[in-house]
């Protein structure tokens, strides 16, 4: 089977960079999300870690992550400013097209509207000239944007070609958002969407929400929510995103083990969305994802 | 064309926000100066002076000044080989140019630091397409950035006349597949230009997007590759230069004169429309386009 819609996230393997760029390969995967930081330390220095994402054969999902960008001022928005471009240079670097912006967590950042709207427009425009597209994405401890909904509003508001939304599934799921909450979003400002479940029935406390979040997510299939899963990927696909699934799935014990058998585990959640939602019989030759490849 | 030049002769305040007023100059880079000198002066170009410090000459013919940079650092890394010129530059002429790089670059442009620029003069600069680079230029009354940065070279007509009554029309700037959403969100935003309604073509390379400058004195013209280049797109780069003439036909004849070569393809060749020279220097190619407007309109 060839692996079309589906990316891994380097995030979610253990090792050196290059191990898991062979791993993700080897698996089936044609598309890889690269966490800045792995290219950044790669051992050789960036340029290898350059090299070696653009030799690894995979297209480039994205690069993660920008954090606590917006609503800043004078001195703080300038520096974070320099981050961005850094980023966007590094993403134009490794052939990739997609820059992942997490809302602020800062507690010194406004949370008026017009402020976020005002910097998301900078960091879209600054993204322009590096051809880079912008996924906003809502996280449950941010001050500005706590989900998709609220980022999306941000989105639609600030009205640019080249700023969309990322949006996890963990979010959905642990949450338990309404599935019709995405009616209100215009299925062509999704950028990417990211998929993990994770093992508890359910999340009581921001303690618990934490540690599921960086430490206790698993593969869709493995977790306890498949049907909800199943259900917001089904949601997805009936109101006509296209994009990529990237699997993100941190956890401690996927630290612990070989990248290649963690691929594995992908590689059947893959199958088990394939088979159980998607019902995809003959994918359909992704342009796009074509195109990325030749240019990388 | 007619109806867009019917228009409207004085663009409103608001839709050009930065006072822009036409191209001051157009930047080439290249390690091999000389070569592209003939070739500009067989366009019509002559050199008129040289800067005080750094590999950079001045041509000029008319109203154009073309500024030809073979300064080791600033040529492009990416250009193979290095010696052939690219466009790695635009001067847009603004009413405060201090002014309206702090409003562009409040709305997200990549400042370039000053050494990466062929004038020593602080004029502001943004990325452009590609390595390209877009400068904001004070509009002059008295005294020109050239008068600063560069020394005359003796005994040379200071102001030749233009060939054919030779103007910029725009500059054609390649693009990567499906950008060019992004790149009119990028010059209008920053600048105010507007995208022209698909009929609205000029010359006889009608492809890609055309956006007007909102003085209304020149084009950007946008291409995506074709469909068969698609999955192997260059890097995005400014391509050519359109230089308006009033007669074409009468222009190209001049220019031939020169020793200029135009195609001549079952698709292209020279009319009452316009022209495309054969490429030299590797792909160094100009257009004329038909342009009855002229220097008559230009502001200033």
């Amino acid at each position: 089977m060839i692996i079309r819609d589906f990316g891994m996230d380097t995030a979610t393997l253990a090792g050196p960079l290059d191990a898991k760029l062979v791993a993700i390969r080897r698996a089936g995967f044609s598309q890889v999300m690269v966490s800045a930081s792995e290219v950044v330390g790669h051992p050789g220095g960036v340029d290898a870690g350059i090299r070696a994402v653009r030799e690894s054969g995979l297209a480039v999902t994205g690069l993660e992550t920008l954090r606590d960008f917006e609503g800043l001022d004078g001195q703080l928005h300038a520096y974070k400013v320099d981050v961005a471009k850094s980023m966007l240079q590094l993403c134009h670097d490794l052939g990739g097209r997609l820059l992942v912006v997490e809302a602020s967590t800062s507690s010194h950042a406004n949370t008026g509207a017009d402020a976020i709207i005002r910097d998301l427009r900078t960091l879209a425009m600054l993204a322009i000239p590096k051809g880079v597209d912008i996924a906003y994405k809502g996280v449950s401890s941010s001050r500005t944007a706590g989900n998709f909904a609220s980022a999306g509003e941000f989105v639609l508001r600030a009205n640019c070609r080249n700023l969309g939304l990322a949006i996890d599934a963990f979010d959905i799921l642990a949450a338990k958002t309404p599935l019709d909450d995405l009616d209100a979003i215009d299925p062509e400002q999704i950028f990417v969407v990211q998929l993990s479940d994770f093992g508890w029935q359910s999340i009581q406390s921001i303690a618990d929400d934490k540690a599921a979040r960086t430490r206790f997510r698993v593969f869709p299939g493995e977790g306890a929510h498949s049907a909800d899963l199943a259900a917001l990927v089904g949601k997805l696909d009936a109101l006509g995103y296209v994009g990529t699934y990237s699997l993100d799935v941190h956890n401690d014990d996927y630290q612990q083990m070989p990248p290649d058998m963690v691929v594995n585990r992908a590689r059947r959640a893959v199958e088990w969305l394939e088979e159980t939602v998607l019902r995809r019989a003959l994918p359909v030759p992704n342009i796009e994802r074509l195109r990325r490849t030749a240019e990388s | 064309m007619t109806h867009v030049l019917e228009h409207e002769a004085v663009p409103e305040e608001g839709s050009n926000p930065l006072g822009i007023s036409g191209i001051e100059f157009i930047e080439f880079a290249t390690s091999k100066p000389q070569a592209l000198g003939v070739l500009l002066e067989k366009m019509g170009f002559r050199p008129i002076a040289r800067h005080r410090s750094r590999e950079v000459e001045l041509y000029r013919q008319g109203s154009m000044n073309i500024v030809v940079n073979s300064q080791p650092a600033d040529l492009p890394h990416t250009v193979d080989p290095t010696e052939t010129p690219v466009i790695s530059a635009f001067a847009l002429r603004v009413r405060d140019a201090e002014a309206a790089f702090q409003r562009v670059r409040d709305m997200g442009a990549w400042e370039i630091p000053v050494r990466a620029r062929a004038m020593e003069l602080n004029i502001p600069a943004i990325h452009g397409a590609g390595e390209s680079l877009i400068y904001l230029v004070d509009r002059q009354d008295e005294f020109s950035i050239y008068d600063i940065d560069f020394r005359a070279i003796p005994s040379v007509e200071t102001k030749p006349p233009a060939i054919g009554g030779l103007h910029f029309f725009g500059i054609v700037q390649y693009i990567g597949p499906d950008r060019t959403a992004d790149w009119v969100w990028f010059y209008s935003q920053l600048f105010g230009f507007t995208p022209l309604p698909d009929r609205v073509r000029f010359g006889i390379m009608p492809k890609g997007l055309l956006l007007q400058s909102p003085c209304r004195s020149f084009f950007l013209q946008l291409i995506e590759p074709d469909d068969n280049a698609r999955y192997a797109a260059a890097q995005e780069h400014l391509q050519r230069i359109g230089f308006g003439t009033s007669d074409v036909m009468a222009t190209v004849t001049l220019l031939e004169k020169r020793g200029i070569e135009f195609l001549t393809s079952e698709k292209v060749q020279a009319s009452d429309r316009g022209a495309l020279t054969k490429p030299s220097l590797g792909s160094v190619m100009f257009e004329l386009v038909h342009d009855e407007s002229g220097i008559a309109a230009r502001p200033k």
